[in-house]
Protein backbone atom coordinates (compact mmCIF):
# COMPACT_ATOMS: atom_id res chain seq x y z
CA UNK A 1 0.00 0.00 0.00
CA UNK A 2 1.46 3.29 -1.12
CA UNK A 3 -0.31 5.69 1.23
CA UNK A 4 1.20 5.72 4.70
CA UNK A 5 -1.24 5.02 7.50
CA UNK A 6 -1.79 7.90 9.92
CA UNK A 7 -0.01 7.64 13.29
CA UNK A 8 -1.87 5.88 16.09
CA UNK A 9 -1.26 8.75 18.51
CA UNK A 10 -0.70 12.48 17.86
CA UNK A 11 2.79 13.95 18.49
CA UNK A 12 3.81 14.15 22.14
CA UNK A 13 3.74 17.39 24.06
CA UNK A 14 3.35 18.90 27.49
CA UNK A 15 0.02 18.56 29.20
CA UNK A 16 -1.21 19.45 32.68
CA UNK A 17 -2.79 16.03 33.17
CA UNK A 18 0.32 14.08 32.19
CA UNK A 19 1.91 13.56 35.63
CA UNK A 20 -1.33 12.32 37.11
CA UNK A 21 -2.01 9.98 34.19
CA UNK A 22 1.55 8.63 34.34
CA UNK A 23 1.16 7.95 38.04
CA UNK A 24 -2.26 6.31 37.59
CA UNK A 25 -1.45 4.08 34.61
CA UNK A 26 2.15 3.21 35.46
CA UNK A 27 3.66 0.59 33.13
CA UNK A 28 0.50 0.18 31.02
CA UNK A 29 1.14 3.55 29.33
CA UNK A 30 2.80 2.65 26.03
CA UNK A 31 2.98 6.04 24.35
CA UNK A 32 1.32 9.42 24.67
CA UNK A 33 0.53 12.55 22.71
CA UNK A 34 -1.48 15.76 22.66
CA UNK A 35 -4.20 16.23 20.03
CA UNK A 36 -4.48 19.56 18.16
CA UNK A 37 -7.46 20.38 20.38
CA UNK A 38 -5.27 20.06 23.47
CA UNK A 39 -6.54 16.69 24.77
CA UNK A 40 -4.18 14.15 26.23
CA UNK A 41 -4.02 10.88 24.30
CA UNK A 42 -2.45 7.68 25.60
CA UNK A 43 -1.96 4.25 24.02
CA UNK A 44 -2.42 1.23 26.30
CA UNK A 45 -2.16 -2.55 25.73
CA UNK A 46 -5.59 -4.08 24.94
CA UNK A 47 -5.36 -6.83 27.58
CA UNK A 48 -5.07 -4.22 30.36
CA UNK A 49 -8.07 -2.10 29.35
CA UNK A 50 -10.00 -3.00 32.51
CA UNK A 51 -7.16 -1.97 34.83
CA UNK A 52 -6.74 1.23 32.83
CA UNK A 53 -10.47 1.98 33.05
CA UNK A 54 -10.43 1.41 36.80
CA UNK A 55 -7.39 3.67 37.21
CA UNK A 56 -8.99 6.38 35.08
CA UNK A 57 -12.15 6.12 37.13
CA UNK A 58 -10.15 6.54 40.34
CA UNK A 59 -8.61 9.69 38.85
CA UNK A 60 -12.05 11.31 38.69
CA UNK A 61 -13.26 10.71 35.12
CA UNK A 62 -16.83 9.59 35.67
CA UNK A 63 -18.20 8.77 32.23
CA UNK A 64 -17.24 7.54 28.78
CA UNK A 65 -17.98 10.25 26.28
CA UNK A 66 -17.33 8.19 23.19
CA UNK A 67 -16.10 4.78 22.16
CA UNK A 68 -15.36 4.08 18.55
CA UNK A 69 -12.99 2.16 16.35
CA UNK A 70 -10.78 2.93 13.37
CA UNK A 71 -10.37 0.25 10.73
CA UNK A 72 -6.73 0.02 9.58
CA UNK A 73 -7.42 -2.56 6.90
CA UNK A 74 -3.90 -2.56 5.40
CA UNK A 75 -2.28 -3.24 8.77
CA UNK A 76 -5.08 -5.68 9.76
CA UNK A 77 -5.79 -3.86 12.99
CA UNK A 78 -8.59 -2.05 14.74
CA UNK A 79 -7.73 1.00 16.79
CA UNK A 80 -10.22 1.43 19.63
CA UNK A 81 -10.63 5.00 20.88
CA UNK A 82 -12.13 5.55 24.32
CA UNK A 83 -12.78 9.15 25.33
CA UNK A 84 -13.24 9.78 29.04
CA UNK A 85 -14.69 12.97 30.53
CA UNK A 86 -15.89 14.23 33.87
CA UNK A 87 -19.00 16.03 35.05
CA UNK A 88 -18.33 16.18 38.78
CA UNK A 89 -14.65 16.81 39.26
CA UNK A 90 -13.97 20.59 39.02
CA UNK A 91 -10.31 20.30 38.02
CA UNK A 92 -11.12 17.81 35.22
CA UNK A 93 -14.07 19.82 33.94
CA UNK A 94 -12.45 20.96 30.69
CA UNK A 95 -10.33 17.89 30.11
CA UNK A 96 -10.83 14.94 27.81
CA UNK A 97 -8.68 11.84 28.00
CA UNK A 98 -8.29 9.72 24.87
CA UNK A 99 -7.29 6.12 25.52
CA UNK A 100 -6.40 4.05 22.47
CA UNK A 101 -5.78 0.33 22.12
CA UNK A 102 -4.93 -1.78 19.10
CA UNK A 103 -6.51 -5.17 18.53
CA UNK A 104 -6.00 -7.59 15.63
CA UNK A 105 -8.55 -7.41 12.85
CA UNK A 106 -9.12 -11.14 12.31
CA UNK A 107 -10.08 -11.85 15.94
CA UNK A 108 -11.35 -8.55 17.35
CA UNK A 109 -11.99 -9.25 21.03
CA UNK A 110 -11.47 -6.99 24.01
CA UNK A 111 -12.74 -6.96 27.58
CA UNK A 112 -15.89 -4.96 28.28
CA UNK A 113 -15.74 -2.00 30.65
CA UNK A 114 -19.52 -1.69 30.88
CA UNK A 115 -19.57 -2.77 34.54
CA UNK A 116 -16.97 -0.14 35.47
CA UNK A 117 -18.51 2.60 33.32
CA UNK A 118 -22.26 2.03 32.71
CA UNK A 119 -22.21 4.75 30.06
CA UNK A 120 -19.94 2.55 27.91
CA UNK A 121 -22.67 -0.07 27.49
CA UNK A 122 -24.49 1.52 24.54
CA UNK A 123 -21.21 2.56 22.96
CA UNK A 124 -19.94 -1.01 23.09
CA UNK A 125 -23.15 -2.39 21.63
CA UNK A 126 -23.01 0.11 18.76
CA UNK A 127 -19.32 -0.58 18.17
CA UNK A 128 -20.03 -4.31 18.11
CA UNK A 129 -22.77 -3.82 15.56
CA UNK A 130 -20.84 -1.50 13.27
CA UNK A 131 -17.37 -3.08 13.44
CA UNK A 132 -17.93 -6.61 14.71
CA UNK A 133 -15.75 -6.17 17.77
CA UNK A 134 -16.67 -8.59 20.54
CA UNK A 135 -16.63 -7.01 23.99
CA UNK A 136 -16.21 -9.93 26.38
CA UNK A 137 -18.43 -9.57 29.41
CA UNK A 138 -21.10 -7.38 27.86
CA UNK A 139 -24.34 -9.45 27.88
CA UNK A 140 -25.73 -7.84 24.72
CA UNK A 141 -23.09 -9.08 22.29
CA UNK A 142 -24.45 -10.83 19.22
CA UNK A 143 -27.77 -8.96 19.22
CA UNK A 144 -28.98 -6.22 16.95
CA UNK A 145 -29.15 -2.80 18.61
CA UNK A 146 -29.48 0.03 16.07
CA UNK A 147 -29.63 -1.77 12.73
CA UNK A 148 -32.73 -3.32 11.23
CA UNK A 149 -32.93 -7.09 11.81
CA UNK A 150 -33.11 -7.78 8.05
CA UNK A 151 -30.34 -5.42 7.05
CA UNK A 152 -26.63 -6.04 6.46
CA UNK A 153 -26.80 -9.84 6.40
CA UNK A 154 -24.75 -11.93 3.99
CA UNK A 155 -27.23 -13.69 1.72
CA UNK A 156 -25.11 -16.79 1.20
CA UNK A 157 -23.92 -17.54 4.71
CA UNK A 158 -26.56 -15.74 6.79
CA UNK A 159 -23.91 -14.09 8.92
CA UNK A 160 -24.12 -10.42 9.81
CA UNK A 161 -22.02 -7.89 7.91
CA UNK A 162 -20.51 -4.89 9.62
CA UNK A 163 -21.27 -1.69 7.72
CA UNK A 164 -18.52 0.57 9.02
CA UNK A 165 -15.70 -1.79 8.11
CA UNK A 166 -13.64 -0.71 5.15
CA UNK A 167 -14.37 -3.89 3.18
CA UNK A 168 -18.17 -3.50 3.44
CA UNK A 169 -19.74 -2.94 0.03
CA UNK A 170 -22.44 -0.24 0.14
CA UNK A 171 -25.41 -0.76 -2.21
CA UNK A 172 -25.04 1.07 -5.51
CA UNK A 173 -28.20 3.01 -6.41
CA UNK A 174 -26.70 4.38 -9.60
CA UNK A 175 -26.44 8.02 -10.55
CA UNK A 176 -30.16 8.86 -10.70
CA UNK A 177 -31.75 6.03 -8.72
CA UNK B 1 -82.10 0.39 -1.68
CA UNK B 2 -78.96 1.72 -0.18
CA UNK B 3 -76.97 1.01 -3.33
CA UNK B 4 -79.58 2.73 -5.48
CA UNK B 5 -79.67 5.65 -3.10
CA UNK B 6 -75.90 5.86 -3.14
CA UNK B 7 -75.84 5.82 -6.94
CA UNK B 8 -78.53 8.49 -7.06
CA UNK B 9 -76.70 10.69 -4.61
CA UNK B 10 -73.32 10.30 -6.24
CA UNK B 11 -74.36 10.50 -9.88
CA UNK B 12 -77.65 12.37 -10.15
CA UNK B 13 -77.42 14.70 -7.22
CA UNK B 14 -73.73 15.36 -7.94
CA UNK B 15 -72.82 14.53 -4.38
CA UNK B 16 -69.39 13.41 -5.59
CA UNK B 17 -68.46 17.03 -6.15
CA UNK B 18 -69.48 17.87 -2.60
CA UNK B 19 -67.49 14.89 -1.34
CA UNK B 20 -64.36 15.96 -3.19
CA UNK B 21 -64.86 19.53 -2.04
CA UNK B 22 -65.01 18.32 1.54
CA UNK B 23 -61.87 16.25 1.20
CA UNK B 24 -60.07 19.05 -0.56
CA UNK B 25 -60.56 21.59 2.18
CA UNK B 26 -59.89 19.30 5.10
CA UNK B 27 -56.47 17.81 4.47
CA UNK B 28 -55.26 16.99 7.93
CA UNK B 29 -51.65 15.91 7.83
CA UNK B 30 -49.99 13.65 10.33
CA UNK B 31 -46.35 14.49 10.95
CA UNK B 32 -43.70 11.84 10.55
CA UNK B 33 -40.80 14.05 11.58
CA UNK B 34 -37.54 12.17 11.23
CA UNK B 35 -35.31 15.09 10.22
CA UNK B 36 -35.00 18.84 10.00
CA UNK B 37 -37.92 19.24 7.55
CA UNK B 38 -40.27 19.19 10.54
CA UNK B 39 -39.16 22.73 11.35
CA UNK B 40 -40.39 23.94 7.99
CA UNK B 41 -43.75 22.22 8.46
CA UNK B 42 -44.03 24.01 11.79
CA UNK B 43 -43.48 27.28 9.88
CA UNK B 44 -46.13 26.25 7.38
CA UNK B 45 -48.74 25.92 10.10
CA UNK B 46 -47.57 28.97 12.05
CA UNK B 47 -49.37 32.32 11.65
CA UNK B 48 -46.80 33.64 9.16
CA UNK B 49 -47.81 31.28 6.36
CA UNK B 50 -50.95 29.85 7.94
CA UNK B 51 -51.59 26.76 5.86
CA UNK B 52 -54.98 26.43 7.51
CA UNK B 53 -56.21 28.88 4.87
CA UNK B 54 -56.07 25.84 2.57
CA UNK B 55 -57.59 23.52 5.14
CA UNK B 56 -54.31 22.06 6.34
CA UNK B 57 -54.75 21.45 10.04
CA UNK B 58 -51.86 19.66 11.75
CA UNK B 59 -53.18 16.72 13.68
CA UNK B 60 -51.66 14.36 16.13
CA UNK B 61 -53.27 10.98 15.52
CA UNK B 62 -53.01 9.06 12.30
CA UNK B 63 -56.42 7.46 12.73
CA UNK B 64 -58.16 10.82 12.33
CA UNK B 65 -56.07 12.31 9.55
CA UNK B 66 -55.85 11.68 5.83
CA UNK B 67 -52.48 13.05 4.71
CA UNK B 68 -49.06 11.88 5.82
CA UNK B 69 -46.08 14.17 5.30
CA UNK B 70 -42.88 12.14 5.28
CA UNK B 71 -40.48 14.74 6.60
CA UNK B 72 -36.97 13.47 6.29
CA UNK B 73 -34.80 10.40 6.05
CA UNK B 74 -36.51 7.03 6.32
CA UNK B 75 -34.27 4.27 7.57
CA UNK B 76 -35.12 0.60 7.31
CA UNK B 77 -36.38 0.54 10.88
CA UNK B 78 -38.50 3.65 10.35
CA UNK B 79 -39.92 2.22 7.11
CA UNK B 80 -41.83 -0.34 9.17
CA UNK B 81 -43.32 2.49 11.24
CA UNK B 82 -44.16 4.45 8.11
CA UNK B 83 -46.01 1.51 6.59
CA UNK B 84 -47.85 0.89 9.85
CA UNK B 85 -48.91 4.54 10.12
CA UNK B 86 -50.04 4.49 6.50
CA UNK B 87 -52.14 1.37 7.02
CA UNK B 88 -53.84 2.90 10.07
CA UNK B 89 -55.07 5.98 8.24
CA UNK B 90 -58.67 5.95 6.90
CA UNK B 91 -59.45 6.32 3.21
CA UNK B 92 -58.98 8.54 1.26
CA UNK B 93 -55.33 9.02 2.14
CA UNK B 94 -52.46 10.82 0.49
CA UNK B 95 -48.69 10.81 0.96
CA UNK B 96 -46.36 13.76 0.56
CA UNK B 97 -42.63 13.05 0.36
CA UNK B 98 -40.90 16.16 1.64
CA UNK B 99 -37.26 16.99 1.16
CA UNK B 100 -34.37 15.45 -0.72
CA UNK B 101 -33.94 12.58 1.75
CA UNK B 102 -37.55 11.45 1.42
CA UNK B 103 -37.64 11.88 -2.36
CA UNK B 104 -34.56 9.86 -3.31
CA UNK B 105 -32.30 9.42 -0.30
CA UNK B 106 -30.66 12.84 -0.56
CA UNK B 107 -27.51 13.14 1.47
CA UNK B 108 -27.64 9.47 2.43
CA UNK B 109 -27.23 8.21 -1.12
CA UNK B 110 -25.97 4.65 -1.50
CA UNK B 111 -26.52 4.00 2.18
CA UNK B 112 -26.78 0.62 3.84
CA UNK B 113 -29.67 1.66 6.05
CA UNK B 114 -31.74 4.27 4.19
CA UNK B 115 -34.71 3.44 1.92
CA UNK B 116 -36.48 5.46 -0.72
CA UNK B 117 -39.99 6.35 0.40
CA UNK B 118 -41.78 5.40 -2.82
CA UNK B 119 -40.66 1.80 -2.34
CA UNK B 120 -42.63 1.69 0.94
CA UNK B 121 -45.81 3.71 0.35
CA UNK B 122 -47.34 5.22 -2.81
CA UNK B 123 -46.31 8.88 -2.96
CA UNK B 124 -48.72 11.45 -4.39
CA UNK B 125 -46.63 14.62 -4.34
CA UNK B 126 -42.88 15.09 -4.13
CA UNK B 127 -41.52 18.29 -2.59
CA UNK B 128 -37.95 19.01 -3.60
CA UNK B 129 -35.53 21.04 -1.52
CA UNK B 130 -33.21 20.56 1.42
CA UNK B 131 -35.21 21.54 3.38
CA UNK B 132 -38.15 22.83 1.30
CA UNK B 133 -39.51 26.24 2.16
CA UNK B 134 -43.03 26.61 3.61
CA UNK B 135 -44.13 28.03 0.25
CA UNK B 136 -43.09 24.75 -1.37
CA UNK B 137 -45.16 22.79 1.15
CA UNK B 138 -48.20 24.99 0.49
CA UNK B 139 -47.63 24.54 -3.25
CA UNK B 140 -47.60 20.80 -2.74
CA UNK B 141 -50.94 21.00 -0.95
CA UNK B 142 -52.38 23.04 -3.82
CA UNK B 143 -51.08 20.36 -6.20
CA UNK B 144 -52.86 17.82 -4.03
CA UNK B 145 -56.04 19.94 -4.32
CA UNK B 146 -55.75 19.78 -8.09
CA UNK B 147 -55.18 16.04 -7.97
CA UNK B 148 -58.33 15.50 -5.91
CA UNK B 149 -60.26 17.70 -8.33
CA UNK B 150 -59.08 15.45 -11.14
CA UNK B 151 -57.00 18.10 -12.83
CA UNK B 152 -53.43 17.30 -11.78
CA UNK B 153 -51.22 20.30 -11.43
CA UNK B 154 -47.59 20.65 -12.39
CA UNK B 155 -45.80 17.70 -10.84
CA UNK B 156 -42.35 18.01 -9.38
CA UNK B 157 -41.00 14.53 -9.96
CA UNK B 158 -37.38 13.53 -10.30
CA UNK B 159 -36.66 13.02 -13.98
CA UNK B 160 -33.61 11.55 -15.66
CA UNK B 161 -31.27 14.22 -16.93
CA UNK B 162 -28.39 13.72 -19.32
CA UNK B 163 -25.54 15.52 -17.62
CA UNK B 164 -23.08 15.03 -20.46
CA UNK B 165 -23.42 18.58 -21.95
CA UNK B 166 -22.80 20.15 -18.55
CA UNK B 167 -19.89 18.05 -17.37
CA UNK B 168 -16.33 18.81 -18.49
CA UNK B 169 -15.33 16.74 -21.54
CA UNK B 170 -13.08 13.74 -20.97
CA UNK B 171 -9.35 14.48 -21.35
CA UNK B 172 -8.14 14.18 -24.93
CA UNK B 173 -5.18 11.97 -25.82
CA UNK B 174 -1.96 13.96 -26.25
CA UNK B 175 -1.64 15.38 -29.78
CA UNK B 176 1.12 14.18 -32.08
CA UNK B 177 4.24 16.34 -31.90
CA UNK B 178 4.37 18.93 -34.67
CA UNK B 179 7.17 18.47 -37.25
CA UNK B 180 10.23 20.25 -35.99
CA UNK B 181 11.62 23.22 -37.93
CA UNK B 182 14.98 21.49 -38.49
CA UNK B 183 13.31 18.59 -40.28
CA UNK B 184 11.36 21.10 -42.39
CA UNK B 185 14.60 22.87 -43.34
CA UNK B 186 16.19 19.52 -44.25
CA UNK B 187 13.17 18.60 -46.33
CA UNK B 188 13.32 21.99 -48.08
CA UNK B 189 17.04 21.53 -48.70
CA UNK B 190 16.44 18.08 -50.12
CA UNK B 191 13.66 19.45 -52.33
CA UNK B 192 15.94 22.28 -53.54
CA UNK B 193 18.75 19.84 -54.26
Amino acid sequence: MSARAPPKCPPPGDHALLPRVKEALGPSLLSRGVTPEGHLCVVVPPDKIREVAQAVKNMGFDHVLSLSAVDYIAEKKFLLVYVFASYLSPELKNQLLHVRAEIPRDSPRIASIADIYPSADYEERECHEMFGIWFEGNPHMGKRFLLDPDCCIDEKTGKPLYPLRKDFKVPDWGLMG
Amino acid sequence: MSQALREFLMKKARLEKVFKWGVRWSLWPVHLVTSCCGVEVAHTSAPGFDAERWGVLPFHTMRQSNVIIVEGTITRKMARVLRQVYEQMPEPKYVLAMGACAVRGGLFWNSYHVVQVDTVVPVDVYISGCPPTPEAVIRAFIMLHNKIKGKPGPYVEPVKVDLAPYLPPPPKPPAKPAPQPQQQQQQQAQAAA
